[in-house]
C-alpha cells in the first residue's frame, strides 16, 4: 500500500447529507456521513439494500451534488463545484465502474476505453486502450460491440475503462454482484493489481469475501456509518 | 484538461453516430423534404425571372412596344420614335386561313422585313429565320395540320394566295403577344391590306417596335411618348416588362410556392424537433455515461451538435440534390407557359437560402432538446426513465433567437417578396404559440378531470398529463400535420371550383368577328342552312379611348389624369365599345332609363355599374370618347350589370344608335349552334364567302384553356404534396417517439395482465381523444391560411369543396390511429419478460 505524497486523504467528508425530492415527497438518503480515506487504503462498503450505498459513491464521485456538508476528494473542494467543475474534476482523477457496466451501446469495447482517455486529453489514446483491454483479457475483442459480449467480458471492459486513465482513485459499486465466482474473482484481481499501482480502491459489494481483502470495511445503515473497522 | 476540442469532439460524435443514424433519420427526411422543396421552388422561379429579365428584348421584339387598334401609328408619331432607334412595323389580328378543302381560324402576325428587331425565329427544318418575303409565310404546325400543308404548298387568306414556305418550331417574341385565339400564321406586312383585312372598322392591332441606337432608359422614352401623344390611347411596354402577364404569373406562383416552401420547413421544424427531442431521450444513457467519464455539458453539447448538425448538413445537401434533380419536372410541367429550359438549373444564391433557411430552422428546433441535455446531472440522467428530462427553454434562447433573426433576415434580405415571407413567418410563430398553449390546457385539463373508474381510460388520460408526457408535442405535430393536409384540399378544391366556373358548361361555338355591316343578314341565312336552330347573337364592334368623364362642367381629363382609382381599368387605354337599340343580352338595368329604339336626340350612353361607382359616376355626367379620331360626347342615361360569366359580348360601354352608327365599323356575332349539331364545311364556307372576317372556334380555346389551369393546378398540387409529405412524415414521427416512451408502461401493464385488447384500447383512447380535439384546430388553421391563399394571394373566389375538404380531414385522422396501433403491434406481440430484457 503506497500512498501519494502530496494528497494525504483521497476523501474526507464532514456531516455528508442527502435529500432526494421535495416538500412532503422529500426523502432524506443521507443523513450525515463523517468519512475519510487516506490515499492508497482500499475500503470495501457494505449495507443492505437502500442503506445508501450508491448514494454515497454518487456524492463521493460528483455524480450528484450533497445537500450539504463538506467534501474534499482527490484535492478537490466538490461541496463548492457546480457540475461542469465536477466533471472536470472526474477526468482522469476518479475511476469509475458501475454495477450496470454502463457501457456505450454504439461504439466498440475499444472505443469504450479510448473515450475517457480522449475526453482527458491523453496521447495515444488509441493505443492505450487496446493496452488496457490486453491487460483484462480482452484483446480478441477490442472491435466487439457491449451486445456481442458477455456479462464477464462487458464488466471487465467496464474495469478497464475506469482505470485506464490511471486514475488515483477508482470507485466500483457491486463489481462482482452479476458474475459467477470465478469471473468474479478474476475481476477483483484486475482491481487489485491497480490498488498495487498506490491507487485508492471503494468497492461497494454485498460480498463479505471481497470485503475481507480490503484494507478497511465501513458499513452503512439508513444513510448513517453503522461501523466502520479494518478487517485485515 | 477543459473543453474538448471540436476535433475530439467530432471523433466521438462520429463514432457514436455511425451505430446510431437510424434515430435521426426524421430530421433527415423533415430537412430533405423542406430545403429540396424550397431549392427547386427556389431554383425554377429564379430561373424563369432571370429569362424573363435577359432575355427582355427577344420576348418584345425590341426595347420599346407602341400598340393601336384599328389603325397604324401616325407619320408623327412614327417620326417621333424613330429619333430614338429603328422601327419595325407589324399587325395582328383574326383571320381565317383555307384551302379548297379546309378552313381554320388563326392568329395572323404581319412583320416588317426587318422582323425580329431581336432573337429569330427557328422553323422545325432547323433554319433561323427572319420575316418572310413576297407571298410567303411561317405558320404554325397546328395549321398546316388542320389545313393539310407542306412546305410549298399553297393557301389564302382571306382572297390572297401564300406559299407555306416553313413551319415554325419557335417564336421569339411569342411569350409578350399574349393569350392567342387561334395558331399563328407570319406574313410579310402588306398582305392584310392587301387581302382587304384592314379596312375601316376592322379589329386589329399594330404594334410598332424599336430597337434604341443609344443608351436610352426605356421608361424615359415612355414618359416623353406619353407627354407628346396624350390623347392617343398608346398601350406601351418596355424590354423590362416584356411581358407583364408572364412576370404576374411567376410572380404569383413564386410567393405561393415560397410560402408552401416554407409551410414545408417550419412543419419539418417541428419534426426536427421531435426528431432531436426523440433521439436524444434514447441517447440519454449514453450521455450519463460519457459525464460519468468527465465530459463536461459544453463537451456533450458540442458531441450532440455535432451528430444533430452532420445528420441536418446531409438531410440538407440531399434535399438540394433532390431539388435540383427535380426543377427540369417542374420545368416541364410549366414549360410551354413559361420561358424556361428543361435542363438542370443551378441557382447558387437560391440553393444557398434553400439550405440556410433549412439549417437555421434544424437550429431553433434542435437547440432547446440539445440544451436541455447538455445541463442535466448525471445522476438525473440515469433515474430519467421515471424522470424524464425536465422542459425547459432559457437556456436554448440564445441559439432560438439567433436562428430566428438569421430566418428573418433571409426572409426580408433577398427575397422577391419579403413582405408576404415575414408575415408567414410571423403567422406560423403565432400559430406554434398557439398550439403550444393550447398543449397545455389539455394538459392541464386532463390533470383536472375526475380519475375514471376503467383503469385502461385512466391511463390514456394520464398519459395526456404525467412528467415527460408527449401531449405539446403531439398537439403540435399533429395540429400542423391535419392543417397541412385540410390547407392543401380547401386550396386544391378552391382552385378547381374556379377553373369550373371560369371555364363555363354552355359557352357558343363560333365567335366571328368583322363581320361587314351590311352582310349580317347574309351571314345569318348561311348559318340557318348549314345549322337550322342555330342562336345567333350580333353586335357592333368599335374600339375607343375614353377622353374625359364626370359632371358636365367639371370632366374629369383622362390625359391629365396622375393615378386612377381602383376599379377603373374600363377609363384607361383603348376599351372595345358599341351601340345598341335595346338593352343587350344578359344585361340588366339598374339605375336609370334605357332609350327608345329609335332615339335620335342627345347622344346617350350605358355603363357599367361597377365601374360607374368606382368612377363617382352619376346618371346625367357626361362621356368623351374618341373613335378613330373623331370625339364624341354622351350622357350617361342609365347604369348596367354585366354577365361576366356568359362568355358573350359584354361591353362596359354601350353607346345610344345614333352616337356611333356613322363610324366606320364591323359587327362582331356569337354562333350557338343547337345540341348535337355538326356545322360540316359551314367553316370553309364562312372563309370563302367572307374573306375578311375570321372565325374563332370556342371549343379548342376553351380546351387551351383548361390545360393551361390544370398545368398551373398540377404545378400547384405537386409543391404543395411535399408540405403534405412533411406533414405525414411529422406525424409518424411524432407518434413513433411517443410510442417509443411507452413501450415501458406497455410492458408493465402486460406484466401485470393486461390483455392486448385493453391496450390498443389504451392507444385509440389517447390518440382518438387528441385526433378528434385537433381535427377542430386543424380545420380551422387550415382552412383559415387557404381561404388567405386563395382570395388575397391569387385574388380567386372561395369555392371549396366541405366534402372533400372533410374526407381529407378523415382520411388524415385514421392515418394518425392506424399509425397509433401499427407503432404498438410489435411491442404487444413481443413477450413481456423478452422485452424486460431489453429495456
Amino acid at each position: 500500500m503506497t500512498s501519494p505524497p502530496d494528497i494525504p486523504f483521497a476523501i474526507d467528508a464532514r456531516d455528508l447529507r442527502l435529500t432526494l425530492g421535495e416538500g412532503d415527497a422529500a426523502v432524506e438518503i443521507l443523513r450525515g456521513i463523517d468519512l475519510t480515506v487516506p490515499s492508497g487504503q482500499t475500503l470495501a462498503l457494505l449495507g443492505p439494500s437502500g442503506s445508501g450505498k450508491s448514494s454515497l459513491m454518487s456524492v463521493l464521485t460528483g455524480l450528484e451534488r450533497a445537500t450539504s456538508g463538506s467534501l474534499n476528494v482527490a484535492g478537490a473542494d466538490f461541496a463548492h463545484l457546480d457540475e461542469d467543475a465536477l466533471a472536470l474534476a472526474r477526468r482522469g482523477r476518479i475511476g469509475i465502474v458501475l454495477q450496470a457496466f454502463h457501457l456505450l451501446p454504439t461504439m466498440t469495447a475499444q472505443e469504450n476505453v479510448a473515450t475517457p482517455l480522449e475526453l482527458a486529453g491523453v496521447r495515444g489514446a488509441w493505443q492505450r486502450a487496446a493496452e488496457e483491454l490486453e491487460a483484462v483479457g480482452l484483446g480478441h475483442r477490442l472491435t466487439h460491440y457491449p451486445a456481442q459480449l458477455s456479462g464477464g467480458e462487458q464488466q471487465r471492459v467496464a474495469i478497464a475503462r475506469a482505470i485506464a486513465p490511471r486514475p488515483p482513485l477508482i470507485f466500483a459499486d457491486e463489481p462482482t454482484g452479476n458474475l459467477d465466482a470465478s469471473t468474479g474473482t478474476s475481476i477483483v484481481d484486475v482491481l487489485r493489481r491497480r490498488e498495487e499501482t498506490g491507487a485508492t480502491l471503494i468497492i461497494i459489494t454485498h460480498d463479505k469475501g471481497l470485503a475481507e481483502k480490503c484494507d478497511r470495511v465501513v458499513t452503512l445503515a439508513d444513510g448513517l456509518i453503522a461501523s466502520d473497522s479494518a478487517a485485515r | 484538461m477543459s473543453t474538448l476540442g471540436w476535433a475530439q469532439a467530432w471523433a466521438i460524435a462520429r463514432r457514436d453516430l455511425h451505430r446510431q443514424f437510424r434515430g435521426l433519420r426524421l430530421l433527415l427526411v423533415c430537412l430533405f423534404l423542406g430545403v429540396g422543396a424550397l431549392a427547386a421552388i427556389g431554383s425554377l422561379t429564379s430561373a424563369i425571372r432571370g429569362e424573363l429579365d435577359a432575355q427582355g428584348q427577344v420576348l418584345l421584339g425590341g426595347d420599346f412596344e407602341v400598340e393601336v387598334y384599328q389603325r397604324s401609328l401616325t407619320d408623327e408619331e412614327n417620326a417621333f420614335l424613330r429619333e430614338y432607334g429603328e422601327l419595325s412595323q407589324g399587325l395582328r389580328m383574326q383571320a381565317m386561313a383555307s384551302t379548297e378543302d379546309a378552313a381554320a381560324p388563326v392568329e395572323l402576325k404581319a412583320v416588317e422585313d426587318n422582323w425580329p428587331l431581336y432573337g429569330a425565329l427557328t422553323l422545325i427544318d432547323g433554319r433561323s429565320v427572319g420575316a418572310p418575303l413576297g407571298d410567303d409565310a411561317w405558320v404554325a404546325e397546328g395549321v398546316a395540320d388542320r389545313l393539310s400543308l407542306q412546305v410549298g404548298d399553297r393557301f389564302s387568306l382571306g382572297r390572297t394566295p401564300l406559299t407555306v414556305a416553313g413551319i415554325i418550331d419557335e417564336e421569339p417574341d411569342r411569350l409578350s403577344e399574349g393569350f392567342s385565339l387561334g395558331q399563328t400564321v407570319i406574313v410579310p406586312y402588306e398582305i392584310p391590306e392587301q387581302a382587304g383585312l384592314t379596312l375601316p372598322g376592322a379589329m386589329y392591332e399594330t404594334k410598332t417596335r424599336l430597337r434604341f441606337d443609344g443608351n436610352y432608359d426605356p421608361n424615359s422614352v415612355e414618359t416623353a411618348v406619353e407627354d407628346a401623344f396624350p390623347e392617343a390611347g398608346l398601350d406601351i411596354r418596355t424590354r423590362d416588362r416584356a411581358s407583364p402577364g408572364a412576370e404576374r404569373f411567376v410572380s404569383r406562383m413564386g410567393e405561393f410556392l415560397t410560402l408552401v416552401g416554407l409551410a414545408a420547413l417550419v412543419i419539418a421544424g417541428i419534426g426536427i424537433g421531435g426528431g432531436v427531442s426523440s433521439y436524444l431521450q434514447a441517447r440519454r444513457a449514453s450521455i450519463a455515461t460519457l459525464k460519468i467519464l468527465g465530459a463536461t455539458s459544453k463537451d456533450i453539447a458540442r458531441i450532440y451538435t455535432l451528430q444533430i448538425g452532420a445528420a441536418a448538413v446531409l438531410g440538407s445537401v440531399a434535399g438540394l440534390l433532390a431539388g435540383i434533380m427535380v426543377t427540369p419536372l417542374l420545368a416541364t410541367a410549366l414549360g410551354s407557359l413559361l420561358p424556361v429550359g428543361h435542363a438542370l438549373i443551378l441557382d447558387p444564391a437560391s440553393l444557398f437560402r434553400a439550405a440556410a433557411f433549412g439549417l437555421l430552422v434544424a437550429m431553433i428546433f434542435a437547440a432547446p432538446p440539445i440544451m436541455r441535455a447538455r445541463e442535466f446531472p448525471a445522476m438525473a440522467l440515469m433515474r430519467s426513465r421515471v424522470s424524464p428530462i425536465a422542459e425547459g427553454w432559457k437556456s436554448a434562447a440564445l441559439p432560438v433567437l439567433i436562428g430566428l433573426v438569421g430566418i428573418a433576415l433571409l426572409a426580408l434580405v433577398g427575397s422577391p417578396t419579403p413582405g408576404l415571407s415575414a408575415v408567414f413567418m410571423g403567422g406560423a410563430l403565432v400559430m406554434l404559440g398557439l398550439l403550444s398553449l393550447l398543449g397545455m390546457a389539455i394538459r392541464g385539463a386532463a390533470k383536472k378531470w375526475p380519475r375514471p373508474a376503467n383503469p385502461i381510460v385512466r391511463a390514456a388520460l394520464a398519459n395526456l398529463y404525467r412528467p415527460g408526457s408527449a401531449t405539446g408535442a403531439l398537439v403540435t405535430a399533429l395540429g400542423f400535420g391535419l392543417a397541412a393536409f385540410v390547407l392543401l384540399a380547401s386550396v386544391q378544391t378552391s382552385l378547381n371550383g374556379n377553373i369550373e366556373r371560369s371555364v363555363p358548361a354552355i359557352a357558343p361555338d363560333y365567335f366571328v368577328l368583322d363581320l361587314p355591316v351590311d352582310r349580317v343578314n347574309e351571314f345569318t341565312t348561311m348559318v340557318e342552312e348549314a345549322a337550322p336552330g342555330s342562336q345567333i347573337n350580333a353586335t357592333p364592334t368599335l374600339r375607343g379611348t375614353v377622353i374625359a368623364y364626370g359632371p358636365e362642367n367639371n370632366p374629369n381629363v383622362v390625359a391629365e389624369m396622375q393615378e386612377f382609382p381602383d376599379g377603373t381599368w374600363g377609363l384607361r387605354g383603348e376599351r372595345g365599345m358599341t351601340y345598341s337599340p335595346t338593352v343587350p343580352q344578359g344585361n340588366v338595368l339598374t339605375e336609370g332609363e334605357w332609350w327608345e329604339e329609335d332615339h335620335a336626340g342627345e347622344f346617350l350612353v350605358s355603363i357599367d355599374e361597377e365601374l360607374a361607382r368606382a368612377a363617382g359616376l352619376q346618371l346625367g355626367d357626361i362621356i368623351t370618347v374618341s373613335i378613330l379620331g373623331v370625339q364624341k360626347t354622351a350622357r350617361i342615361a342609365n347604369f348596367r350589370r354585366l354577365d361576366w360569366e356568359s362568355l358573350g359580348f359584354n361591353y362596359v360601354f354601350v353607346f345610344s344608335p345614333n352616337t356611333l352608327a356613322d363610324a366606320p365599323h364591323n359587327v362582331a356575332a356569337t354562333v350557338a349552334f343547337p345540341s348535337g349539331t355538326e356545322p360540316g364545311t359551314l367553316l370553309r364556307d364562312l372563309a370563302r364567302a367572307f374573306p375578311s372576317s375570321s372565325v374563332i372556334e370556342v371549343g379548342p380555346i376553351l380546351t387551351e384553356a383548361r390545360n393551361i389551369l390544370d398545368q398551373v393546378a398540377l404545378a400547384i398540387l405537386a409543391a404543395a404534396s411535399v408540405a403534405v409529405l412533411a406533414g405525414i412524415a411529422v406525424l409518424l414521427g411524432a407518434i413513433a417517439a411517443a410510442r417509443a416512451a411507452r413501450i415501458y408502461d406497455t410492458v408493465i401493464l402486460r406484466v401485470l395482465g393486461a390483455s392486448r385488447g385493453q391496450l390498443l384500447g389504451l392507444q385509440f383512447a389517447e390518440f382518438g381523444l387528441l385526433a378528434a380535439l385537433l381535427a377542430g384546430v386543424a380545420l380551422a388553421l387550415g382552412v383559415g391560411i387557404a381561404w388567405l391563399i386563395i382570395t388575397q394571394l391569387f385574388e380567386f373566389d372561395w369555392l371549396p369543396d366541405w366534402t372533400e375538404i372533410l374526407a381529407v380531414l378523415g382520411a388524415g385522422l385514421v392515418l394518425v390511429l392506424v399509425f397509433a396501433f401499427t407503432a404498438s403491434f410489435p411491442v404487444l406481440r413481443a413477450k413481456p419478460a423478452q422485452t424486460l430484457r431489453s429495456l
